[in-house]
């Protein structure tokens, strides 16, 4: 699959009326805890042409991505009084006493036009109080990409109450096993949960998808040869190139945050341990040696340190090696297998998965080791923690017995969702960086 | 607040905000897929969160080579068949058991009297704990079986090895004696 940038569109159209003297700007503190949540109006969108369902499709869109911030309460649409009209695109402004009547501070009010098989949606956002557009945006693109429109907004959205880059429209790629198949494949799927879409497609085992810093390419591994191989995959194109040309197993864990390089576990000779592979396959420098499992590499947002599992102390637990002293330190303290450590790029946590009392459980944990909290658990296992770029989310794997789904929490533990269990064996998520 | 300083604050507010847009304007573009008309057979309407859809492009030009490739790639997902048991371990090890040793005295024995004849030790792992864990316990149990039988005199070069970690258990089942017979090497004559 490629993803393709569309060229045409993106007229901002973030024209603000004077505020009236004496009342501030809507405005949320996206780190006060608790709080009343900002009750926003979705009212669906005019349809001009083409397919009808978007006119409510991207309303809901919108919506769960609101919900994921605990931030907002979108009012039901059952109670709404004013229906949305072309006139209020061309000069007509709403009827504002009807939203803010229902309890709505903000409206947000939308109009979809096909020609063929491209869409192009306006969405405005309004405070009902002031009157005035908070943020407006014209999109235009294939109609199939109404929820990535749609998300797009939705950041728009939290940044014009917020101040704070959303991530609506980031996605997440995994590996699951196709209907009636014993491979397993790469997907990627976005924030709605809808529509994953298909990466590889050999009838193989390819696993662990790793994201590249700038969301152009996914390392991972594949048996299609029969043996292990690890692949760097330009998603634009689909092209692809091994790297890695030495060991048995290899595994892709991060790159180095500048892109250059990918932190890589490798087998040689039954012994895993952790390398620096240059992308430009110029070198690849052992960086945790040891007897035994080293594996899993997650880097720091800032470059300098690692987490990565051993089991140098008997059973695997995660560790923290700072690279320039090469001194390490445990710091998984929640049972007795802990594995998959992810660095948030917030920098301030490292979630990773532990086993006690029979059962794998999500942790997130200081870097230093220090303020280790229960994040997820279930009946069932939670495992594969992936941290969103914004570090406000995991998403992880639940799995019990042969049913499996993608779950992702909030870092907070305020909100949570399924996010995909269309196919089975679903498993290892990596979420994308920004892009 | 005066009227004319009502009216610099909006003009402020406004410059900012005009700022801002323009700022995002630059950098933002709807992307999308690429894809080929979508299949007839399209899923929909699974259970819970998801449509999938299949990607039609092909991972090579040539329709036969791709064929091929999707045969060998299939392949690596079936249990080969082999004249040698099993041999199994312990949770989390990887050393070759007492147990294992008779299995390993016959590999040895057959490699001994067929020269020419390579086996492909694979290394595998139960279900629970996570993928990279096991992909590198896998290689260190197959390691194992290959450093066993080197020491009772087979030659490396008749012997290879690879891990599937917990990709391709052989028991579905969900419970101790699956995984037991899950944590195994596996002998493949090629």
């Amino acid at each position: 699959m490629t993803r393709r940038l569309v060229g045409s569109l993106l007229l901002a159209l973030a024209i603000v009326l004077t505020p009236a003297a004496g009342r501030a700007i809507l405005y949320i503190d996206i780190n006060a805890p608790g709080g009343k949540r900002m009750p926003v109006a979705l009212p669906a969108l005019v349809g001009i042409a083409g397919d009808p369902s978007l006119s409510t499709a991207i309303p809901k869109v919108i919506a769960e991505d609101l919900g994921m911030t605990a931030l907002f309460k979108v009012l039901p649409p059952e109670g709404y009084l004013e229906k949305i009209l072309p006139a209020h695109f061309a000069g007509n402004p709403l009827s504002f006493p009807d939203w803010k009547m229902i309890g709505a501070e903000a409206v947000v009010i939308g109009k979809v036009e096909a020609h063929g098989d491209q869409v192009t949606v306006e969405m405005r956002l309004y405070d009902s109080t002031l009157g005035n557009m908070m943020a407006g945006r014209r999109y235009t693109g294939p109609a199939r990409s109404f929820r990535t429109i749609a998300h797009k907004f939705a950041n728009e959205i939290l940044y014009a109450f917020t101040g704070v880059q959303g991530i609506f429209d980031t996605e997440i790629a995994f590996t699951a096993t196709p209907r009636g198949g014993k491979d397993k494949e790469v997907y990627i799927v976005g924030l709605d949960g809808q529509d994953a879409r298909r990466i590889t497609d050999n009838r193989s085992f390819n696993l662990f998808p790793r994201w590249s810093p700038d969301g152009s390419t996914l390392a991972y591994t594949s048996f299609r040869t029969g043996v292990p191989v690890l692949y760097l995959r330009n998603l634009q194109d689909s092209s692809e190139r091994a790297l890695v040309k030495f060991g048995n197993s290899k595994s892709p864990g991060s790159f180095t945050p500048g892109g250059d390089a990918l932190y890589a576990s490798v087998s040689v000779g039954g012994n895993s341990e952790i390398y620096r592979v240059r992308l430009d396959g110029s070198n690849a420098e052992k960086v945790v040696a040891g007897w035994g499992i080293q594996v899993s590499p997650s880097v720091s947002p800032d470059g300098k340190r690692i987490a990565f599992v051993s089991n140098r102390g008997g059973s695997p637990q995660v560790y923290v090696r700072d690279l320039a002293s090469g001194a390490d330190k445990r710091v998984s303290n929640a049972g007795g297998y802990s594995t998959s450590p992810s660095w948030s790029p917030a920098g301030d946590r490292i979630a990773f998965t532990s086993q006690a009392g029979g059962i794998f459980s999500i942790y997130v944990v200081k870097p230093d080791g220090s303020d280790q909290q229960l994040l997820a658990s279930a009946d069932g296992d939670c495992t594969d923690p992936s941290f969103s770029p914004d570090g406000r989310y995991v998403v992880y794997t639940f799995q019990k017995k042969s049913y499996s789904e993608l779950r992702i929490i909030s870092v907070d533990g305020r909100w949570g969702k399924s996010l995909f269990s269309g196919l089975s064996g679903v498993g290892s998520p990596a979420w994308s960086p920004r892009r | 607040m005066s009227k004319t300083r009502a009216w610099k604050y909006g003009a402020a507010i406004l410059a900012v905000m005009m700022l801002f847009a323009l700022g995002c304007a630059k950098k933002q573009e709807v992307k999308s897929t690429e894809s080929a008309a979508a299949p007839a057979g399209q899923e929909k309407g699974a259970p819970t969160g998801g449509v999938v859809s299949e990607a039609l492009k092909p991972e090579s030009p040539a329709g036969g080579k791709q064929v091929a490739a999707a045969e060998a790639g299939a392949a690596v997902t079936q249990e080969k068949s082999s004249p040698f048991q099993d041999i199994r371990f312990d949770f989390d090890k990887s050393f070759v058991r007492e147990d294992a040793k008779p299995v390993l005295s016959g590999v040895a024995d057959y490699l001994k009297k067929n020269k020419g004849a390579r086996i492909l030790i694979e290394g595998h792992c139960d279900e629970r704990g996570t993928s990279e864990y096991n992909m590198a316990l896998g290689d260190r149990r197959a390691e194992s079986a290959r450093a066993y039988l080197v020491s009772l005199g087979v030659s490396a070069s008749a012997l290879s090895t690879v891990s599937f970690g917990k990709e391709k258990t052989l028991d579905p089942g969900h419970n101790e004696d699956a995984w037991a017979k899950n944590r195994r090497d596996h002998f493949v004559v090629k």
